[in-house]
């Protein structure tokens, strides 16, 4: 593709004028609407992607393509989380239709469900079904990392206990799959350009710890590469988590100052001004 | 729909409590060590039946002529197609695929499709007008783990023995030949990319083993799916969910991986090699290739 | 689908509500007048990737997006037989001149709806694109708007997405959305002339809105701004005994005696309100700019949840009570069926039985009326839908 990102050596600037540690505007906004359980809003830069919880309730009658983790069906003892992604026709430049049984997106449902159901403490809630259903409205690159941020947000809203945010982002390397030039750096938070043409992964991890929850490489690289990539993208989420969480507390807060709750025990911890 | 039948609390917890207490697991192989895995070619160029322990996997490839994608004009088609059966395991069903099936198929797709294992570019006879379409079929025969790196393994070493028709091109006609006119020719192959699955066993996932059979991958807690080539290049990497599992530990498996794949490249190419000195009869094929050349005149 | 779910009410809780709807005047569970609609929150322009899009969040905390999006297509040059109805229109461009013809076809306009959980082969999901796309088709007017020259024309692809789970009838919040999404639509400028190879304008400030404005206010002194054509409207309305109420609430819909969406365009008034609209429209001017011109495009039926109940079992015919006793209480069995069906078709004060029997026309027509009247729902809406701010 000739798109010129070899520009990147010589200022060491990205095709959008980020340096190579810069996420993109991350905006997210939780509770915001009335009728789900929870539901969230989460823009990373273009990429803008909508969720909404339902549940956990008693499992309905199975209908659409919807993709179970964490133990199969409503009948065992976790909860199953089910994931259902539509891919708006807009979202992308050239509208690109693609049917419910698209391979592609019942790979990204069976990931967000499985990456899911590991923080969800599904084991609580046996015989029931948490239902996750995901709009894209529009594609701008990282679009599994902001699928799976906005429904840990929704999650977060719709009050289901877990064990810690599940955080997500995007990270690449600036070298071709082919050379092994050592004088390559990694980059974090891809954008659609920069997807198109270098190699790069999502990682996706829980809380402020290390440990990878979802990492996802479709493009061919050097091995000697993976390290700094997973480096940046595992600090990446770090960085991710600490904006959801701010997210997550200026929403609490705001509720409290409201009193749309009652400002209860655990929160005590927590600084109202 | 037929669910997979769940090895009861006790086999669970039999397993679970050898490997991490006693390190060991039921089938007594080491952490890191597939089992026996087994490669015959068919009769037919591009036929590879692999058996990894009572996993059992059979690829076929073939190739036609057709029309190119309106969109891609200068490139061939190439898919890969694959089934679960219920000849493999009780639980698959025919024509509904399941989630192994999809993952499955993603899996290869990105691995041998999207890597560039295959010149799709040398598929093209008439741009626009004529290309070759390979197929790859995919047939679990038996199931007992590990599917994915097997079904990768039985792919490329399909593909790499595959041999198509050898076609000329002159004053715009556009001529295949039989096997009995010219000897057939084998594909633009680029590179072998295979899969290395590792299975993680624990509250964190501290426990990783290699190769796991059927019951060990009921009760694995998450997994990751490395795919490489010999020459250090990830085609891709899949831990779609499960518990999350420290990045440095994810690195190791990465190497460890890497040596795995050197293997497999080496057993592959002395399996051709052998499989091309069987097949080489010597005096008989170069005889008719020669009277072949003399028709031309 | 949608309209058809089931809602946990019992049978007392029904008819309390089946009572209290028909009361002259009605009384609402959520206090509402009749023709009150819910309140909501809409806005347009959400997304920049698309050339039109808009949000509209109901009250009840069902939201829908609609994104609209336009691509160049090559005029498929149609081979000798015009289909039927458009036989007369070629009739008339015949006599004036053959290259100036514009025409649309329905096949330029796509639309899709997704309903989370359904598929998008459901029938409900594909009666309600219908419903969605009948409207707009309706009057032919609209696909001529994308008619770019003798050899191309724009495709338009309408994506509707409903976010939340369907907790109501959506039809109406979709047709809402559709609507301002439409309004907010611009279409880059054309530059090139005649049926060359179209060129358009990079500018998007200067591309063109697909329905175009009404001039600046400051102009309206002078120019009786003819107002403008506008995407129609799809409303639903019900029936209770004899009080029409409008936009009901899933609860409302499960007790409602018949249910109509009716389609309601705007026609601009100048060009085509010879016949089809309300004889008013030759009315004075002053009158003329504070309604709108309102134009029926379809109505349908719409099966209310009660229609679809299934009948229960009459309990001499359950197991659980003891209907398989035995052979030789056939005779008792039969006369309890008997007495079980007279039981089921008469009124008992405080349970509510679903209606039977189909809508008396008059009532039909009364809903029709009141959505068309001047001053009317419709015209209500028209005008709040106004008051959205288009960027």
């Amino acid at each position: 593709m000739p798109l010129d990102t070899s520009a990147y050596s010589l200022a060491l600037l990205r095709v959008d004028g980020r340096r190579w540690n810069e996420l993109r505007r991350i905006h997210a906004q939780i509770r915001t609407q009335a009728a789900a359980d929870g539901s969230s809003y989460l823009e990373m830069g273009h990429t803008k992607v909508m969720c909404v919880v339902n549940g956990p309730s008693e499992p309905g009658p199975r209908r659409g393509a919807t993709s179970g983790g964490g133990g199969g069906g409503g009948q065992s003892k976790n909860a199953e989380v089910a994931v259902n992604i539509v891919i708006a026709g807009f979202s992308s430049v050239d509208r690109k239709r693609r049917g419910r049984g698209d391979k592609h997106i019942l790979e990204l449902q069976s990931t967000i469900s499985q990456a899911l159901a590991a923080s969800l403490h599904t084991h609580l809630f046996p015989h029931s079904t948490i239902n996750i259903s995901l709009h894209v409205l529009s594609q701008d690159g990282s679009l599994l990392a902001a699928l799976i941020n906005a429904a840990t947000l929704a999650c977060v809203d719709a009050g289901i206990p877990m064990t810690d945010y599940v955080a997500a982002c995007t990270a690449g390397s600036t070298s071709t799959y082919a050379a092994n030039d050592e004088g390559a750096d990694p980059l974090l938070d891809m954008n659609h350009q920069e997807e198109q043409e270098l190699p790069g992964l999502t990682v996706a991890t829980l809380g402020d710890s290390d440990r990878v929850a979802v990492l996802v490489c479709e493009s061919r690289v050097q091995v000697s590469r993976l390290e700094g990539m997973l480096a940046v993208g595992v600090d990446g989420c770090k960085q991710v988590r600490e904006i959801l969480d701010r997210v997550v507390r200026e929403k609490g807060i705001k509720m409290i100052q409201e009193g749309t709750v009652e400002r209860g025990v655990g929160l005590n911890d927590m600084e109202l001004d | 729909m037929p669910r997979e039948a769940e090895p009861s609390a006790n086999e669970k917890a039999f397993l679970l409590k050898a490997l991490q207490d006693e390190q060991i697991r039921l089938d007594g192989r080491e952490f890191d060590q597939y089992r026996p895995l087994e490669l015959t070619f068919g009769d037919e160029y591009g036929v590879a039946n692999v058996s990894l322990g009572k996993t059992k996997i059979l690829a076929k490839a073939s190739a036609e002529v057709t029309v190119p994608f309106a969109d891609r004009p200068l490139d061939g088609i190439f898919t890969i197609a694959t089934e679960l059966s219920p000849m493999a395991a009780p639980h698959f069903e025919v024509n509904r695929p399941t989630e192994t099936e999809v993952l499955l198929s993603r899996l290869l797709e990105k691995t041998v499709r999207r890597s560039g294992a295959l010149d799709t570019e040398s598929l093209c006879l008439v741009a626009g007008q004529k290309c070759w379409s390979v197929r790859v079929d995919v047939h679990v025969l038996s199931h007992d783990g590990n599917l994915t790196d097997a079904a990768c393994f039985a792919v490329v070493a399909a593909l790499r023995h595959f041999r198509k028709p050898d076609t000329s091109m002159e004053n715009g006609v556009l001529t295949v030949y039989t096997p009995a006119e010219r000897e057939p020719v084998p594909l633009g192959w680029l590179h072998s990319p295979f899969c290395v699955t590792w299975s993680f066993f624990g509250e964190e996932g501290e426990t990783a083993l290699l190769d796991a059979d059927w019951m060990e991958e009921q009760v694995r807690v998450a997994s990751v799916t490395i795919s490489l080539n010999r020459h250090g290049e990830i085609c891709q990497i899949a831990k779609l969910g499960g518990v999350p599992v420290e990045a440095v530990a994810l690195l190791q498996c990465t190497s460890v991986a890497l040596t795995k794949v050197k293997e497999f490249s080496t057993y592959l190419d002395d399996k051709l090699a052998e499989d091309a000195k069987r097949r080489d009869k010597g005096g008989f094929m170069a005889e008719l290739r020669a009277e072949n050349d003399r028709i031309v005149g | 689908m949608a309209s058809t779910q089931h809602v946990l009410l019992s049978p007392a809780e029904l008819a309390y509500l089946h009572a209290s709807l028909s009361l002259t005047p009605p009384i609402r569970p959520d206090g509402r007048s009749p023709t009150q609609f819910r309140p909501l929150v809409a806005e347009t322009g959400i997304l920049p990737g698309t050339n039109g899009s808009a949000r509209i969040c109901f009250a009840d905390g069902t939201e829908a997006i609609v994104g609209v999006k336009a691509e160049v297509e090559r005029t498929r040059t149609r081979h000798d037989f015009p289909s039927l109805d458009e036989s007369a229109e070629d009739d008339d461009d015949l006599d004036d001149n053959q290259n100036e013809v514009i025409k649309g076809d329905n096949d330029w306009v796509e639309m899709t709806v997704e309903i989370p959980g359904y598929r998008d082969d459901d029938a409900g999901t594909v009666f309600l694109s219908a419903m969605l796309s009948e409207a707009l088709l309706a009057d032919g007017e609209f696909t001529k708007r994308l008619w770019i020259n003798q050899r191309f024309h724009w495709k338009l692809y309408l994506d509707i997405l409903l976010i939340s789970p369907p907790l109501s009838y959506p039809l109406p919040l979709l047709s809402l959305t559709t609507h301002l999404a439409l309004l907010a639509a611009r279409l880059p400028r054309l530059k090139s002339e005649g049926d060359e190879d179209p060129l358009f304008d990079d500018d998007w400030a200067a591309a063109p809105y697909l329905y175009p404005r009404p001039s600046e206010k400051g102009s309206k002194a002078t120019a009786p701004a003819p107002a403008a054509a506008r995407p129609p409207v799809t409303l639903l309305v019900m029936a209770v005994g004899n009080n029409i109420i409008f936009d009901p609430s899933k609860e409302e819909l499960a007790v409602a005696d018949v249910a109509l969406a009716v389609s309601v365009g705007e026609s601009s008034s100048s060009t085509t309100s010879t016949t089809s609209s309300k004889p008013t429209a030759m009315d004075i001017d002053t009158e003329e700019t504070k309604g709108h011109n309102l134009r029926l495009l379809s109505v349908r039926t719409i099966d209310p949840p009660s229609r679809l109940t299934p009948p229960g079992i009459p309990n001499a015919s359950n197991s659980a009570y003891g209907a398989n006793a035995g052979a030789k209480d056939a005779e008792k069995k039969k006369q309890q069926q008997e007495q079980a069906r007279t039981a089921e078709s008469e009124a008992v004060e405080g349970v509510w039985k679903a209606p039977r029997g189909g809508a008396k026309t008059l009532v039909m027509a009364t809903m029709v009326q009141k959505v068309l009247e001047k001053g009317g729902v419709a015209d209500e809406v028209l005008d709040a839908l106004d008051g959205v701010d288009l960027n």
